[in-house]
């Protein structure tokens, strides 16, 4: 039914109509910003004023400035584990959502949807409020018999870790969902036949068939987590900044727009070369383990 | 452990899964609300009192209402435009077979995964260079062309569902009894697809809605309800806040809850 025949070119009419608006929106601010941002690396700055001089003076110092790399370390370190701790908690929940909550699904479906569309400035300042010493965790824990202020880790790398986990978290469990909502069915069951345990059904047969929902909500989530400056801001105090605020500092307290540029450029292109790596490995290992 | 305990105890696992990230997801939710009744200056527990006066002096805050207006103005023009470009695309993706199709795709869904500010910043800069050029400042224009880029991606994937699930025979079908091709669209393919646009434009909305780092980026001096938040957490909280975040919810999920309702309605006409 759907892309019968062969592949038919690409000077159809009605085809022009529907593709057009989408390419050149997404050619005229998307694609040529970026390349323009590309360009911009090659200028130079002086007293706050971009001058169009082509130089390598910004890859220069990019290059032999360790600050900017133990930032950006640190960056990926914590979106790997954002990626992590997604994953490990979409997991459960997208297998149940899947096979379990028949009637109720569409609810938790909806109520993971709203808390996913809903502002996250609010969600996040809500954390501030949750988390504080003063806060309402802390109070109830005080409530029912703990030492006061026992969470006290707010402002630390763990509350940032925290909301970007809360703040991502939709995708993996949305992705990792339809992949599992997408498995045949009689493939279990033809499992279960064979006398494997649920367990092992699961482990052989699940988990293999929704690895594209895994990958594709990592690849999702790494990306979008390289780039959070929210959650450091508000919810880490600004203690230890990540790549985002650097750039954004570069942009708008030191204006320098070819570093800002060259920074952008580098996070993006590392965020690229680590899911390249990962995915190089992991097809790697899984030649090895057929051969 | 009999296999009857093992069954039980993955059954726990999994209901206890779904119902703790529903509490983790709605934690700094029900937080807000809970603090947008308390009465004193100060957020922090125990209340001094319950009162509604934070919401009374939200409605005079005129700083507040114009970042409503803004953030609702946006959100709408940016819908319109994502609904209807996401839309085309969409059937472009599931109907069309051309050489270019993969560049096409991977071009109108590239935004989906580049972090939003640094999109932001990205557009920041081309707009500084046109506006230099073309002598424009950045505002509710520059916004809405950020927005819209940023989220008909996501229309895009929730009609391709829609699209999806479409039986192409129903065209045949109309176009055998003589329709023209606007009257397929008019009265067989848009009607079919409605459903999904629909979502789509809901999604889209929220999304615009909400959305943080391209206003903060793209939208010069204009203020939205998130920036205005923003630039108000960043000097201190306000017992405003919560109020304010409570009044954010409510049209917020009655349009999920209504966007659900739709989507079921069309799945039942299909099956």
């Amino acid at each position: 039914m759907i892309g019968e025949g062969e592949p038919k070119g690409w000077r159809q009419p009605e085809l022009w109509a529907k593709a057009l608006p989408s390419v050149a929106l997404q050619t005229l601010f998307f694609l040529a910003p970026l390349l323009m941002t590309v360009l911009l690396t090659f200028q130079e700055t002086r007293s706050f004023m971009l001058q169009w001089a082509w130089s390598l003076k910004t890859w220069s110092d990019i290059f032999s400035r360790p600050h900017y790399w133990t930032i950006l370390w640190h960056t990926l370190w914590m979106s790997a584990l954002c990626v992590a701790l997604c994953v490990l908690i979409s997991l459960p929940v997208a297998y149940a959502l899947a096979t379990r909550l028949q009637s109720m699904s569409g609810h938790v479906k909806v109520l993971i949807t709203f808390a996913f569309l809903t502002d996250a400035t609010l969600k996040t300042f809500g954390w501030v409020l949750f988390l504080d010493q003063k806060g309402a965790a802390n109070f109830l824990l005080e409530r029912i018999g703990f030492p006061p202020a026992m969470i006290g880790f707010l402002y630390t790398d763990w509350a940032t870790l925290l909301g970007m986990v809360y703040n991502l978290l939709a995708f993996t469990i949305f992705t990792i969902y339809l992949s599992i909502a997408n498995i045949d069915r009689s493939l279990i069951l033809a499992a279960y036949d064979a006398g494997a345990s649920k367990w092992r059904a699961f482990w052989e047969v699940t988990l293999p068939l929704s690895r594209p929902g895994i990958w594709t909500g990592s690849v999702l989530v790494f990306l979008l987590s390289v780039g959070v400056f929210l959650e450091p801001k508000v919810l880490g105090g600004g203690k230890s900044p990540m790549s985002a605020e650097l750039i954004r500092q570069t942009f708008e307290t030191r204006v320098n727009w070819p570093l800002g540029a060259a920074l952008t450029i580098v996070l993006m292109v590392t965020a690229v070369f680590v899911i390249l790596l990962f995915n190089r490995v992991y097809s790697l290992r899984r030649h090895g383990a057929a051969a | 452990m009999s296999r009857h305990a093992r069954e039980r105890l993955i059954n726990i696992i999994l209901y206890g899964s779904v119902a703790a990230v529903l509490v983790f997801l709605y934690i700094p939710i029900f937080t807000l609300i809970a603090f947008s009744f308390q009465e004193g200056r100060f957020l922090v527990l125990p209340f001094q009192g319950l009162s509604l006066q934070w919401y009374g002096a939200l409605f005079r805050n005129s700083a507040a209402a114009t970042a409503l207006w803004n953030s609702t103005l946006i959100a709408f023009v940016a819908m319109l435009f994502s609904t209807a470009l996401g839309t085309a695309a969409a059937i472009v993706a599931v109907r069309y077979r051309f050489r270019f199709k993969l560049p096409f795709l991977g071009l109108s869904t590239a935004p989906l995964a580049f972090p939003q500010l640094l999109m932001g910043i990205v557009l920041l800069l081309w707009f500084s260079v046109l506006g230099r050029w073309l002598d424009f400042n950045n505002g509710l224009v520059t916004a809405i062309i950020g927005h819209v880029v940023y989220i008909t991606p996501f229309a895009m994937i929730i009609v391709a569902v829609q699209v999806f699930n479409f039986d192409i025979a129903l065209e045949d079908a109309a176009r055998d009894c003589g329709a023209g091709p606007w009257e397929v669209y008019r009265y067989v393919t848009i009607p079919l697809l409605w459903p999904g646009i629909f979502s789509a434009a809901i999604f889209s909305f929220l999304l615009s809605w909400g959305n943080f780092y391209l206003t903060y980026s793209l939208a010069g001096s204009t203020r939205t309800l998130p920036t205005f938040v923003f630039s108000g957490i960043a000097t201190g909280s306000s017992p405003l806040y919560p109020a304010m975040a409570t009044v954010v919810f409510i049209p917020g999920i009655l349009l999920v809850m209504v966007a659900d309702a739709l989507r079921r309605r069309a799945a039942r006409r299909l099956a």
